[in-house]
């Protein structure tokens, strides 16, 4: 295969799994609105997360043997990569942790929250991370400008995540009487999407450096921080994609 | 040249500033409080923090740790400051708390003060470039001499005393706190924590109540730092690397363990806390200030121990010598692989459970708080899902040790290798399953505890494992009996006697009359003695030469082990006994009916004893750095590889690299080779 070949397979396939995210995303939130069947939505958070994973964040690598000696950039990336994982299966700890919190909190009860606003920050979150691969593929293949256009649009529809979340989600649920001190739910909320947000602005920031740096012309050979940043962007996206069933779409109204 | 005396500038810098701090923190206090409050805990603090400064000053100039530690005090108060000010703009009526500043400006100034540290030490400088885009050489040189160990070094062979020396350090605060409230126990009713008795806002009982939970949790943490320490210098040399996978992770992970040492003592200082090292709510979401600080430490604390792990990991999955296949590891890998494992992934459910009760005192969320609807009991399931598995990151590396140390003092194969390989590994997993066996008595479900006794009593069979090759191990070998080998034996016969009082702990009938009795103190002492303490002190005693090229004096560890060993028996047994005979734990005073004077007072003489052995070491690590018997050499005749090179251990470790070719503990057996370098086969055939 060619190398244009290549990085254009490489962008169909990010748009096909966009496509299948999106689609599995508003089947979703049909199923919770119509039957609200918790085995299901379980379900299609795992195949979504697991998508992500795979074709995303190529988690596949990882099993790739690399070129060259010890002290080559391939294989150092490949330690690094390796570094990186481990460091998410330690933070995802924290957020399995929260779910833990959660059930035994509220069980099939969820807070009253605003559901369209719920699923416009998911979408919000979503696209960026499609706009993330094309970012990661395009400098992975020598595009800059493409690169740094991709990860500006993610690093703009990030942040509109983060205020959608914080500035218009939290002050919409303390005007609603979902206070941090209001009882369980109120803590679950806001301790889950403050820490969910948390991790978003560690991620604007990350975001932030490897566009600074895209521009000063780095990553022409050693692009292993752009797939870096991008992966934890990702990482950041599969959260939430168990969080939103968990706060907006499973059980009934506490 | 004059030698400078730096320990002894530090020394008087110390006292001068400990005393100025005192002196600015009662003029504080003073004008805050309008009370001149010489007990108080504003004093101190200053004291402890100046003075602690000041004696780095002293020794070090203002570099390395003294920059980090300057940092993190103007940090504390700027960050302290900051909430202060917002407070007062937003018109709060409680701007100062007890201890001068209210409990958020305190939690938010602690948190600002441990990042200023990190980046004052400089250990975030490389990253902060290549953030900027700037490229960095891969190492840095250090220093020769004493000065490396006080600033930030790549070096995992630095980094790995780093640790160590720390990891002694709070060894001999922690015990210092036990002998003191181990000397209150030592007869029925208050002898001098009385109630009218003032230090640092706290009454007698109190301060009991504060050192003995910092007692349990400064253990651990230099636990944490030991193992830490050991398999930083350890793993590195014996996969045949240069280095760690991530030489500034490693520096950063090592540098948070210090801010979180300060933290550890600021909760003394501050109001202290009594809930023991496990903070249970609904005492701890009530508890003074101290509490916060502590929930903060063992935060950062944790930190270190995830990011030491996953650096452990990483650098044995890709930075193994060539043939160093799974099955040819050391079994000391094995076992860092294993305690990895879990503080890799559970640490972060400590983390989690008590950044909650943070978040509940600071924002009256009510995840524990049952009269809003949370649930305490989900506390202790979050808590133990890391803090039952931390025993296994404490004794799966001392385990280790003793398999790694055996066979080279018995003169013959390991017995089972792959056995006691895989047993680490199914400790370490087994071990996720067991955590609610601490909470029988709690009001969880009921049907939960069968299982969980289940899970718990079948931890005993991949211990038994490690026993029975021991055992097998030992029989019929060429038994030689030097400081390290006794202690391997010792950590052998008290990791049995701590095997063997588990399973009634872990059977639900006796639970419920044994929980939170001294029998359970005296149960966990064995264990962490066994696993940690004795394997630690062999490791130390083994290693030492490789480390410096001397030896420690054999005589003064021979000395150590046998005043150590039989009173620490005597301790622990102690401890069971009266625990049988309904001694509760955790508790400054205990009913003369009971009848239990004479054996605390037996208990307190064997303490002290321990404590004398322990300051005999001490004498010993630190006079063998000068005065030891030169030690370059292969000096237990051991076939691991780093002993093949002389000592002390050069920069990046081997000149040439080795090749694996055999099995690793094939000792005795005629022909057997288990590495093979390069260019030493070269210079064998030129002389041959």
């Amino acid at each position: 295969m060619t190398h244009t070949q290549e990085k254009s397979s490489m962008l169909g396939q990010g748009v096909f799994i966009f496509v299948y995210l999106a689609v599995l995303t508003g089947l979703e939130f049909f199923v919770a609105i119509s039957f609200g069947s918790v085995p299901l939505l379980v379900v299609v958070a795992l195949i979504k997360a697991a998508m992500v994973v795979y074709y995303y964040m190529h988690i596949y690598k990882l099993n790739l043997e690399q070129e060259g000696d010890e002290h080559s950039y391939e294989y150092k990336s490949g330690t690094n990569r390796l570094g990186l994982w481990l460091f998410l299966v330690s933070d995802s700890f924290v957020f399995g942790g929260l779910m833990v919190m959660r059930i035994n909190l509220l069980g099939l009860t969820r807070p009253d929250l605003n559901q369209l606003l719920g699923l416009a920050v998911t979408s919000i979150l979503l696209i960026s991370s499609f706009f993330m691969n094309r970012g990661e593929t395009l400098m992975h293949n020598g595009d800059r400008r493409g690169f740094l256009l991709n990860t500006a649009i993610t690093f703009v529809l990030g942040l509109g995540f983060l205020l959608g979340v914080v500035l218009v989600e939290w002050r919409l649920a303390i005007h609603e009487g979902l206070t941090p001190d209001s009882g369980p739910a109120g803590a679950a909320f806001f301790m889950m999407t403050g820490m969910h947000a948390f991790h978003v602005f560690t991620g604007l920031i990350l975001l932030a450096v490897i566009m600074a740096n895209g521009r000063r012309g780095l990553y022409d050979e050693k692009n292993y921080p752009v797939e870096a940043a991008a992966v934890y962007w990702h990482f950041v996206d599969v959260v939430w994609i168990f969080f939103y069933p968990a706060l907006y779409l499973i059980g009934t109204l506490a | 040249m004059r030698k400078t005396n730096y320990v002894g500038r530090g020394l008087l810098l110390l006292v001068i500033a400990g005393v100025a701090g005192y002196g600015i923190g009662l003029g504080i206090d003073l004008l805050i409080s309008n009370t001149l409050n010489f007990s108080g805990s504003v004093p101190s603090a200053f004291a402890l923090l100046l003075a602690v400064t000041a004696f780095f000053f002293g020794l070090y100039g203002y570099r390395g740790i003294t920059r980090g530690l300057t940092w993190q005090i103007l940090g504390t108060v700027l960050g302290a400051l900051f909430v202060t000010g917002v407070r007062a703009l937003m018109g709060s009526s409680k701007i100062f708390g007890a201890f001068l500043f209210s409990e958020p400006a305190w939690v938010f100034g602690a948190l600002v003060g441990v990042i200023s540290f990190l980046f004052g030490v400089g250990v975030v400088d490389d990253w902060m470039k290549w953030a900027r885009g700037i490229d960095t050489p891969e190492h840095h040189e250090d220093e020769p001499g004493w000065e490396k160990y006080f600033y930030v070094s790549l070096d995992h062979k630095v980094i790995g005393i780093q640790y160590t020396v720390t990891a002694l350090v709070l060894i001999a605060v922690g015990g210092l706190f036990a002998l003191i409230f181990r000397t209150e126990l030592a007869a029925s009713q208050l002898q001098f924590l009385t109630t009218t008795f003032r230090l640092f806002n706290q009454t007698g009982p109190q301060l009991y109540n504060t050192l003995m939970s910092l007692h349990g949790i400064i253990m651990i943490i230099s636990i944490l730092l030991g193992i830490s320490g050991i398999m930083n210098y350890v793993v590195p040399m014996i996969v045949g690397a240069q280095d760690m996978a991530f030489p500034r992770l490693n520096a950063f992970a090592y540098w948070l363990a210090v801010p979180a040492s300060v933290l550890m003592l600021m909760s003394l200082i501050l109001g202290g806390f009594d809930t023991g090292w496990t903070g249970y709510p609904p005492l701890s979401s009530r508890a003074p200030l101290g509490m916060q600080m502590f929930f903060l430490g063992v935060f950062t604390a944790g930190w270190s121990s995830i990011l030491g792990s996953l650096n452990v990991i990483a650098t044995v999955v890709r930075m193994r010598a060539k043939g160093m296949i799974a099955m040819r590891l050391p079994i000391f890998v094995w076992a860092s692989i294993s305690t990895s494992i879990i503080a890799l992934t559970a640490t972060q459910l400590i983390g989690l459970s008590f950044q909650l009760v943070m978040f509940q005192r600071l924002f009256g969320m009510g995840f524990f708080d049952a009269a809003k609807g949370g649930n305490p009991v989900l506390f202790q399931h979050l808590f133990w899902f890391y803090s039952h598995p931390a025993v296994y990151v404490f004794v799966l590396p001392g385990l280790g040790v003793i398999s790694e140390l055996l066979p080279v003092f018995v003169r013959k194969p390991l017995f089972g290798y792959r056995w006691i390989a895989m047993s680490s590994l199914a400790i370490a997993l087994v071990g996720f399953t067991v955590w609610a066996h601490h909470m029988f008595t709690s009001g969880m479900n009921e049907y939960l505890r069968v299982p969980f006794m289940y899970s718990t009593l079948l931890v005993a069979v991949p211990t038994g494992v490690k026993f029975f090759s021991w055992v097998a191990t030992l029989w019929q070998g060429k038994i030689q009996t030097p400081t390290p080998m006794l202690f391997v034996l010792g950590a052998i016969i008290v990791f049995l006697l701590g095997g063997l009082t588990g399973p009634p702990n872990a059977a639900i009938s006796l639970d419920l009359h044994l929980h939170d009795t001294y029998f359970i103190v005296g149960h966990f002492h064995d264990t962490i003695f066994g696993g940690f303490v004795f394997p630690f002190f062999a490791a130390v005693y083994y290693w030492y030469p490789k480390a410096t090229g001397r030896r420690m004096s054999e005589f003064w560890g021979k000395v150590h082990f046998w005043m150590m060993t039989p009173s620490f028996l005597v301790l622990t047994l102690g401890m069971m006994r009266v625990g049988l005979l309904g001694m509760r734990r955790r508790i400054v005073d205990y009913d003369p009916a009971l009848g239990l004077d004479f054996s605390h007072f037996v208990m307190t003489i064997a303490a002290f004893l321990i404590g004398l052995s322990v300051l005999i070491f001490f004498i010993n690590f630190f006079r063998s750095l000068k005065h030891g018997e030169p030690a370059t050499g292969n000096i237990w005749n051991s076939r691991s590889p780093e002993w093949q090179v002389p000592s002390p251990m050069p920069v990046h470790n081997y000149e040439v690299p080795f090749e694996v070719v055999g099995e690793p503990y094939d000792y005795g057996l005629p022909g057997s080779k288990y590495v093979e370098f390069a260019s030493a086969d070269k210079v064998s055939h030129s002389h041959s």
